[in-house]
């Protein structure tokens, strides 16, 4: 009961940090023009809700400053990016030593985390495609990190459907375990493989960030990771109890 | 003493040799894989043509054709790596070779290099026939660089292909979806080397300036791609048959 | 070293463990079995039973405690023994696209075996095949794919012979062939067997042991068993199946 409680606060942490962090963008931080893109045709500013001064000159084809939006999502969206890569690496490191000591509990404790890595994989993915709208005018863009993120979603879910196909407890750990460690070889040379082969897309990617636009960003991290710390701990207790019921039942039949 | 001379007379070599000769001899008796293997492929071929039949006179085949040819293999291979663990796992023959005194990695290179060499005769049979069918008639057909620059990207794709989908079809045909699981797990893991193989031949194929350079490029990208996952493949075996 | 292979006992299994998560497949199972034993191991599904043959035939390894199968350690000496053991399961473990002979010259080679030509030729004879050796063994009824299977158990001459469920399946004549052969290799060999079946294991054994999750209820020689208390026992153990 201490760790749900544990899990609760620290979910309800993170979700006032998150919240502080995401109104901080609006009110306090500045508006920065990071990069400049050059396109030629009229940017569709995403959802309509750039101030006047930041629009792009219409249709004159020239430089033209990061959207209003695209800004106030990257509070949101990279420390969610950069938390799912935390508790990727916690997932695969625990697949590891599961490999080595083969016990059933670090199985758990890598399944866990990789469920949240996976809802935060899906919500990077989510907050990537209304950025890439916001900034660059499209939904979607076979651009490096979008990409990678992509198989990387891929490899999470189809860890998932292993997990489900397999019956005996041991060898849908074990099998797990080498899918996940495999995956987690595999995915920095996605990244890096799609940032070397040959494109004909612009890249449009740049960034930087002001140290005065630093505090909200730390607040987004900060509560990013007491969220994804918050579910991995419920999910645990949570599993913790179904093993304890698991326990009693057998007991009740021997 | 006696357990440590009778070890000596084991030679991996001799068990490696033996389980490439039983699998040829098993395929040239069945015949199974290479001819579903064969046979899928001319199907796809002909989904290909459906597909591009609407693409009017000024569509150059050529400039996806690297990317088609590689979708043909990534398909089959499929078909023969399950297959190709399906004979080991049905009559629980791998229980008798993990019993046996054979070292876990000579089972992973002995299916491997079988897995490899089938691949190998069905790319052997179908990038002529791709050429003629779908490059054959066309203007360009002229251009493009050496034979043997698509055949080392053919051999580096391959070689990726076996050996990581021999580690992934030993665990998909111990689950209950086996081809869907293995597709599953293949596709986003052999994503990397798909990427850069296709880059490779398509460059060849094309021949635009300077494709030497991207060309090499991709093969370096391909070739660390198979060393890292080879080796992690070769490691990962032993818990794969252990479990 | 040396006298390792010559130790009086066949088994050695000490608190043997075999445990993932909350489930005990395996609990601390002790005994000892002599040279030249045979040891039927009864018990519910579930019971541990094939968990205890795969720790013993090192297919897989112990979580706590020791067993050592002619005083070779399962886990540290496992290569050493492997030489040293047959296995006969309910699954035949043979490839049914390989006739009997190449089958066996498999298998053969995976034990690195020197002259096996003639210890071939002189096990097809012994189990009665020696007319089908150039048959597929696709082509094998359920008697001869089981007579095959002890063939391929004995290739490599092994001290102990573990047999799974080898009656399983079969009709009353193949039983009567199994059973002479194994009256036949009874003397030199150490037998371990799971058995259902009751009449059968208690008829063949010289020892005998009941598993109930994952727990030795009673180890004894089959001159000190009485059959009916013997029976009851089992039977007794049956409700408390299923983990």
């Amino acid at each position: 009961m201490k760790q749900l409680k544990i899990a609760i606060a620290l979910v309800l942490l993170g979700g006032v940090l998150t919240t502080a962090a995401f109104f901080m963008a609006f009110y306090t931080a500045e508006v920065q023009t990071f990069g400049t893109v050059t396109l030629d045709k009229t940017v569709d500013t995403a959802f309509g809700i750039a101030p006047q001064e930041l629009q792009p000159p219409q249709g004159q084809g020239v430089a033209y400053e990061r959207p209003w939006f695209s800004q106030k999502i990257f509070y949101f969206h990279v420390p969610v990016a950069e938390a799912s890569f935390l508790v990727l690496i916690i997932a695969a490191v625990f697949s590891v030593i599961f490999l080595i000591k083969r016990r059933a509990a670090d199985d758990t404790k890598a399944r866990v985390a990789m469920e949240t890595a996976l809802i935060f994989v899906i919500l990077t993915m989510i907050t990537g495609v209304l950025w890439t709208r916001a900034s660059w005018g499209v939904w979607w863009e076979w651009e490096p990190r979008l990409t990678t993120y992509f198989i990387m979603m891929l490899m999470m879910i189809a860890y998932f459907v292993l997990r489900n196909s397999i019956e005996e407890d041991e060898r849908r750990g074990v099998y797990a375990a080498v899918f996940a460690v495999l995956a987690a070889v595999n995915a920095p040379i996605s990244f890096l493989i799609t940032r070397i082969i040959p494109s004909n897309h612009p890249v449009v990617f740049k960034s930087g960030m002001a140290s005065s636009n630093l505090l909200p960003f730390i607040i987004g991290q900060l509560g990013m990771l007491a969220l994804g710390y918050g579910i991995y701990v419920a999910r645990m207790s949570e599993e913790r109890l179904r093993e304890r019921v698991e326990l009693a039942k057998e007991a009740l039949e021997g | 003493m006696a357990a440590s001379e009778s070890s000596a007379r084991i030679s991996g070599w001799r068990q490696f040799k033996a389980i490439l000769h039983k699998d040829i001899v098993m395929e040239l008796r069945t015949k199974e894989m290479l001819t579903s293997m064969g046979l899928y492929a001319l199907l796809v071929l002909v989904v290909y043509y459906i597909a591009l039949s609407q693409a009017g006179q000024n569509f150059q085949v050529r400039q996806i054709a690297a990317g088609l040819l590689w979708l043909v293999f990534i398909f089959t291979s499929l078909l023969g790596l399950n297959r190709s663990l399906v004979h080991e796992k049905d009559q629980g023959c791998l229980d008798a070779l993990l019993i046996s005194p054979i070292d876990r990695p000579v089972i992973f290179f002995g299916k491997a290099v079988g897995n490899l060499i089938f691949l190998v005769i069905v790319e052997v049979f179908i990038v002529p026939l791709f050429y003629f069918i779908f490059l054959g008639g066309q203007s360009q057909a002229e251009t493009g660089g050496p034979i043997w620059m698509i055949t080392l990207a053919l051999l580096v794709g391959s070689l990726g292909i076996a050996g990581v989908g021999t580690l992934l079809a030993t665990m998909s045909v111990n689950t209950n979806g086996k081809d869907f699981i293995l597709a599953v797990l293949f596709i986003p893991i052999m994503f990397p080397l798909l990427l850069t193989v296709v880059a490779a031949t398509s460059a060849v194929l094309l021949a635009d300036p300077g494709y030497a350079t991207v060309f090499w490029k991709m093969m370096a990208a391909a070739s660390g791609y198979d060393a890292i996952m080879l080796l992690a493949a070769y490691g990962l075996y032993e818990f794969v048959l252990g479990a | 070293m040396a006298d390792t292979l010559t130790t009086d006992c066949a088994l050695e299994v000490r608190d043997l463990s075999r445990t993932f998560g909350a489930h005990k497949a395996l609990d601390k199972v002790t005994f000892d079995l002599p040279r030249g034993a045979f040891l039927s191991i009864f018990g519910p599904n579930g019971a541990g039973k094939s968990t205890l043959l795969k720790v013993l035939s090192t297919l897989t390894t112990p979580s706590k405690g020791t067993a050592r199968v002619l005083g070779l350690d399962v886990v540290a000496e496992s290569v050493a023994l492997r030489e040293q053991i047959g296995f006969i399961s309910h699954n035949p473990l043979l490839y049914p696209d390989l006739s009997a002979e190449e089958n066996l010259e498999f298998f053969a080679e995976i034990y690195c075996l020197e002259n096996p030509k003639e210890r071939i030729r002189e096990l097809l004879v012994a189990v009665e095949l020696d007319h089908r050796r150039l048959d597929l063994v696709r082509t094998f009824s359920r008697g001869m794919l089981q007579r095959l299977s002890i063939a391929r158990a004995l290739l490599h001459s092994p001290q102990i012979i573990f047999l799974d469920e080898p009656y399983s399946g079969l009709d009353p004549h193949a039983m009567d062939i199994l059973d002479s052969l194994i009256a036949q290799i009874r003397a030199q060999h150490t037998f371990v067997m799971v058995s259902h079946d009751l009449a059968k294991g208690l008829e063949l054994c010289s020892h005998a042991l009941i598993l109930a999750k994952g727990a030795v209820v009673l180890f004894d020689e089959r001159d000190n068993i009485d059959a009916d208390e013997f029976a009851a026992t089992y039977r007794a153990t049956v409700g408390m199946g299923v983990s």
